[in-house]
């Protein structure tokens, strides 16, 4: 087998087991008290832990995208008003700044 | 026509997530097409890339293994490096656990397959704003992502060359936008901000000392935050 294939089988096998581990672990775990508190916000900080890598994995630019793009999101709560302040804020600030 | 049966709840639902993934899809075509370049790249051909799309399906994660074919790395080095960034996974799907409660096991395999960043983030953004979506809403979104993704990677392979890349055109902060604007629905109120302070200090430490790698920071600061919610418990 080509070492592509082989890439690919083996990226295919771990990724569709991860997704259902997390499925079946999501199962296992108690719906009540401290684990269901905990699983409950997990979603909100895998989000905030989502945008803060991408944000912190750039620089002053996309910072101050960021900001922008959370200002719009405050005052709209628009997802794609949200995506075109953001997308326009970092082009400006990449080619301007 | 007359007699055409009504559409069902599980259809309705299948449809309007289906339809209101189009915007953060245009995002993932965007990178489907660089994608397909990467690809042209690592040897890989056309049929390897739409099979990878279909069965891999998790884009950031396949970028990541074929810039490390790119680069000369061995298989298990590609896979390894791609795995890692899909652990974030895991907590993705443990996180919607009622959406697959009680389904066929068929429903559960399909539906875990079919959870990307995308369409999670736009359920829980639904929900926040007191929509009943569940099940089918996922389905329909993880679908038309999956077409997308298989029908862009394959035409980047072919045409990618002659086209900017997406960082050129500011589309890497598209999805950065994205989230902000999900996180944004997702603010319940005062007792989410330890849990979400927790969450950034932890990657910002992670990443600014260096000590863990973007993937592991991830999702080391998505369970942090968790962590301090349930120390704290409120009902």
């Amino acid at each position: 087998m080509s070492k592509v294939w082989l890439v690919i089988l083996g990226l295919t096998a771990a990724t569709f087991a991860i997704r259902l581990s997390g499925v079946l672990l999501g199962q296992r775990l108690p719906q009540h008290g401290r684990w269901a508190s905990a699983l409950r916000a997990l979603p909100g900080s895998l989000i905030v832990a989502l945008v803060s890598v991408s944000l912190l994995s750039g620089g002053p630019r996309e910072w101050a995208a960021g900001g922008f793009a959370a200002i719009a999101a405050v005052l709209t709560r628009s997802l794609l008003f949200t995506m075109g302040v953001g997308i326009v804020a970092i082009w400006v600030f990449r080619h301007y700044f | 026509m007359a007699t055409s049966t009504p559409i069902t709840a599980p259809q309705k639902e299948f449809l309007s997530g289906a339809v209101e993934i189009i915007p953060l899809a245009l995002g993932v075509a965007i990178y489907g097409l660089a994608f397909g370049l990467l690809a042209s790249q690592a040897s890989m051909d056309g049929l390897q890339v739409g099979v990878m799309g279909g069965i891999v399906f998790a884009g950031a994660s396949q970028i990541v293994a074929a810039e490390r074919l790119v680069a000369g790395a061995g298989a298990f080095i590609a896979i390894v490096a791609g795995a890692a960034l899909n652990l974030r996974l895991l907590l993705i799907t443990a996180s919607i656990r009622d959406i697959y409660a009680g389904r066929p096991f068929w429903q559960v395999v399909l539906g875990a397959h079919l959870t990307t960043d995308e369409n999670w983030a736009l359920i829980l953004s639904k929900r926040s704003t007191g929509r009943q979506v569940g099940y089918w809403y996922l389905i329909g979104g993880g679908l038309t992502l999956a077409v997308v993704w298989i029908v862009a990677t394959v035409a980047g392979f072919y045409v990618a060359h002659t086209l900017p890349e997406p960082r050129a055109l500011g589309m890497d902060f598209a999805f950065t936008a994205a989230f902000i604007a999900i996180a944004r629905t997702m603010w319940k109120g005062a007792h989410d901000l330890a849990p979400w302070i927790t969450s950034f200090a932890v990657v910002a430490l992670s990443i600014g000392t260096g000590v863990l790698d973007v993937s592991f920071a991830m999702v080391l600061g998505g369970i942090s935050g968790a962590a301090v919610a349930g120390v704290l418990h409120h009902e």
